[in-house]
């Protein structure tokens, strides 16, 4: 469960990033989820739709001033019930270089992946501290507007706990 | 004569018609060569030290590419290759019934590194459909974007896509005696790159850690900031609109413009010194890497970069304003310059699907037998084509790729930006006048100017054979190529604001009746075509035909293997193994990656009721599944 709540202003600003495809149907969690959101969080958070290139993400991150905090939103499918939410800690165990250049690759030629944004931010030293990744299971990634009823839900209680818990939700 | 294969003949005037007396003029004579699949697997049945390599999928491209290859480890040759394109883009489907403006933008999304020339492209396919065509500034600005959308291309392809294969992790791993030799071997280029030996460079080219990667992914950033002052975005620019460009282009944003693309003029005089500098040695030290990627010199470019004072949009005058262009089209055949004429170009173009999972469409009724102009055109041309996907199992004999086979005049062409230079030089008397650049025929001739570094002359010179080297060698004079480009469109457009002539769009309407359309453009990689048919203000067709479909193209129906599968079939394994689990088949990967496939975006793509995304697999190490895992509903 969540820590007590610690005051924002005392722990530094924090980004919550939505990460995905657009006109993927569940698949643009991410990005729905930071359009939603954007402004809403207080004045000590930044959303953004982090849905591009993880390599310019890195240099976003690179250019700005250090944040404290981070959460990464987006769908992933890992075979779960549609809908379910899974909150974590990210703080993997370092991959082989081959297996970051792979990543690096597929980042400079297109591909929009939460793994690769923080598998490649985090080998460049680019990630803030403490990171929190939110994941959503999807039910329906066919190309399209708009998300399933199941998303739409889970949307909503992932925002509520990002709205209601001033991110305290990293501390899981 | 134009023509070899196809039952084309020109009058005097140069007027095409079918050949009289031929029956079935476009008749496919099949010849699927069966007999080699049995030789296969008996070779594999005999032969212990003939191995089957499957490379599934090919790291280090874009998108999806399987490559499978039967490999004779002991005499050191590839016996037999097949390239897989393993996901289906229905961009194709998507697009149909659409408001034709619709595509500039959806299309852009069939890339995720180049973008911008599937818009370009869209851009002049809608120009010739509506008969609007920008005004000079605008065909200038398009420019202007699409030069540095190569400069951002061009360093990922030679320092994070290919070059690692040239660095000391791979060849270390793979060639120990070759890095042996670098350490030791002077660079000529070290007053430009800073590299006292080849080894030093090698080192400097390792993934992740090596100065030139490091620097090069620095400068996607340079390049990036470039094409977003004049598209406003990228990789999906918003400001690529029929009739011109929505930007609004001010000094400012061509002094921001000037002052990278003077940084990118002197990247370019340090990457045509690294990479002479690494293949002059490889060359020197292990002779067999000449035929690494060989394969006979078969080109096709459709050019690039419109003239601003020729560009009108008329498929009845593109033989002109192709021939007008800063890249000159062209097919090259065996090394000799073909043709420039884009209406030529465009009537020898076909597509096959014969080992491909789509189904034919060439036998319903021709839509267009001939061009705009009367050229005679086949069932199997991209205006004819209609896109059947067909999802099935997998057999070299019969289907194994999501590619189609497209071909020129019947023959296996391939695109790079290669080919562009290819045309470009070999095309003497087309280029624009211009300060920096000359065609000589043997070679392109260019003056980067002094910036930071000293001004340099450099010659790029048409190489006497085609492989994976000399594939990678015009990439990096490729950048200073495009700079320069660049430069004259900048010199250009400062010009045009002094006469006060600084319009960038034109006003247009959308036809009703039926029209065509083709955008002939190229990528950062090479060719790239969109050909389009709309009625009553829908597109009732729309078909992309990319580098990599040729490049990545099966077998066709008369048998001929497509430009990967040939090239690595002609590849000698230089790789040292002390036994077979030990291959790693760099040779097999350098000549694949020496073309630069950027294979069909793979997100979001359509298959009628199949849907095939990118699988994601993020790494769930730092999961506690009992604590962490909420069904939707249980937060509340």
């Amino acid at each position: 469960m969540p820590s007590r709540p610690v005051p924002s202003a005392e722990r530094g600003r924090a980004l919550v990033g939505g990460v995905g495809y657009t006109n993927l149907r569940d698949g643009s969690a991410g990005p729905l989820l930071a359009e939603r959101l954007a402004g809403r969080l207080g004045p000590d958070v930044d959303v953004e739709d982090l849905s591009y290139s993880p390599i310019d993400v890195m240099f976003l991150l690179q250019r700005r001033p250090t944040y404290a905090r981070a959460v990464f939103v987006g769908a992933v499918s890992r075979g779960a019930p549609p809908g379910t939410i899974r909150v974590s800690r990210w703080d993997p165990e370092p991959e082989p270089a081959d297996a970051v250049q792979a990543r690096v690759a597929e980042a400079v030629s297109g591909v929009i992946s939460l793994e690769n944004l923080l598998r490649i931010t985090g080998h460049f030293g680019a990630l803030p501290p403490e990171v929190t990744l939110v994941e959503i299971e999807p039910e329906n990634e066919t190309w399209g507007e708009g998300v399933t009823p199941t998303m739409e839900r889970a949307m909503g209680e992932v925002a509520a706990l990002l709205r209601g818990e001033a991110l305290d939700a990293a501390r899981v | 004569m134009c023509f070899k294969n196809l039952p084309v003949e020109f009058d005097e005037q140069g007027n095409a018609s079918l050949r009289a007396g031929v029956l079935d003029p476009y008749k496919v004579a099949r010849n699927g060569r069966p007999d080699k699949e049995e030789r296969i697997k008996e070779l594999l049945r005999k032969n212990g030290h003939i191995k089957e390599v499957s490379i599934d999928p090919v790291t280090r491209v874009a998108g999806a590419l399987a490559f499978h290859s039967v490999v004779d480890l002991e005499n050191r040759r590839v016996e037999d290759a097949h390239s897989m394109a393993t996901l289906f883009r229905g961009y194709e489907i998507i697009l149909k019934g659409r408001d034709p403006r619709d595509a500039i933008f959806i299309s852009s999304r069939a890339c995720g590194v180049c973008g911008g020339v599937h818009a370009n492209a869209s851009a002049e396919a809608i120009e010739m459909a509506f008969g609007v065509a920008p005004p000079p500034m605008g065909t200038i600005v398009r420019n202007l974007g699409q030069a540095a959308e190569f400069l951002y291309d061009h360093p990922l392809h030679l320092y994070l896509l290919a070059g690692p294969d040239y660095s000391e992790a791979v060849i270390g791993a793979t060639n120990p005696e070759i890095l042996a030799r670098a350490q030791t071997y002077p660079a000529r280029g070290k007053a430009h790159h800073g590299c006292a030996t080849i080894g030093e460079i090698m080192t400097a080219l390792n993934p992740l850690t090596g100065s030139l990667y490091l620097q090069a992914l620095q400068e996607t950033r340079r390049a990036r900031e470039m094409t977003v002052l004049v598209w406003g975005k990228y990789p999906h620019p918003q400001t690529i609109v029929p009739g011109g460009i929505s930007a609004t282009v001010t000094s400012q944003t061509l002094n921001e413009y000037q002052t990278r693309l003077f940084y990118f003029l002197d990247y370019a005089k340090r990457i045509i010194a690294v990479w002479d500098d690494v293949f002059d040695f490889l060359y020197d030290v292990e002779p067999r890497f000449h035929e690494v990627g060989k394969r006979p010199t078969n080109l096709i470019d459709l050019g690039c970069w419109e003239h601003h004072d020729a560009y009108d949009a008329t498929y009845a005058h593109a033989a002109e304003w192709g021939e007008r262009r800063w890249g000159t089209p062209g097919v090259v055949l065996d090394g000799k310059l073909v043709t420039t004429d884009l209406h030529r170009i465009n009537a020898g173009l076909e597509e096959f699907v014969d080992h491909s999972f789509y189904d034919e469409w060439a036998d319903k009724p021709v839509p267009f037998a001939t061009d705009p102009v009367g050229m005679p055109l086949s069932p199997y041309h991209m205006w004819n084509k209609e896109t059947l996907p067909k999802p099935q199992g997998r057999s070299w004999r019969e289907k194994y790729s999501w590619a189609t086979s497209p071909r020129w005049d019947r023959q296996v062409v391939e695109g790079g930006a290669y080919a562009r230079m290819w045309t470009t030089a070999i095309a003497i008397d087309k280029y624009p006048s211009n300060p920096f650049i000359k065609a000589t025929g043997k070679s392109l001739d260019m003056l980067l100017p002094a910036a930071s570094l000293p001004e340099m002359q450099c010659s790029w010179r048409i190489p006497n054979e085609l492989n994976a080297i000399e594939r990678n060698r015009a990439r990096a004079y490729a950048q200073a190529y495009t700079a320069l480009v660049a430069l004259n469109n900048l010199l250009a457009a400062y010009d045009h604001q002094k006469k006060g002539e600084t319009a960038v769009s034109r006003d247009y309407e959308i036809p009703k009746g039926e029209r065509v359309g083709v955008g002939f453009w190229g990528a950062g990689r090479g060719y790239l075509s969109h050909h389009l048919t709309m009625d009553k203000g829908a597109l009732t067709n729309y078909q992309i035909l990319t580098p990599s479909t040729m490049n990545a193209s099966p077998m066709d129906p008369f048998g001929q293997a497509g430009p990967y599968e040939e090239a690595v079939m002609n590849t000698p394994i230089i790789e040292r193994f002390a036994k077979p689990d030990d291959f790693k088949g760099i040779d097999i990967l350098r000549t694949i990656r020496s073309f630069d496939p950027c294979m069909p975006c793979t997100t979001h793509m359509y298959a009628g009721d199949v849907t095939v995304v990118r699988e994601v697999n993020t790494c769930a190490c730092a999961l506690d599944e009992e604590d962490d895992a909420v069904p939707a509903g249980a937060l509340g």
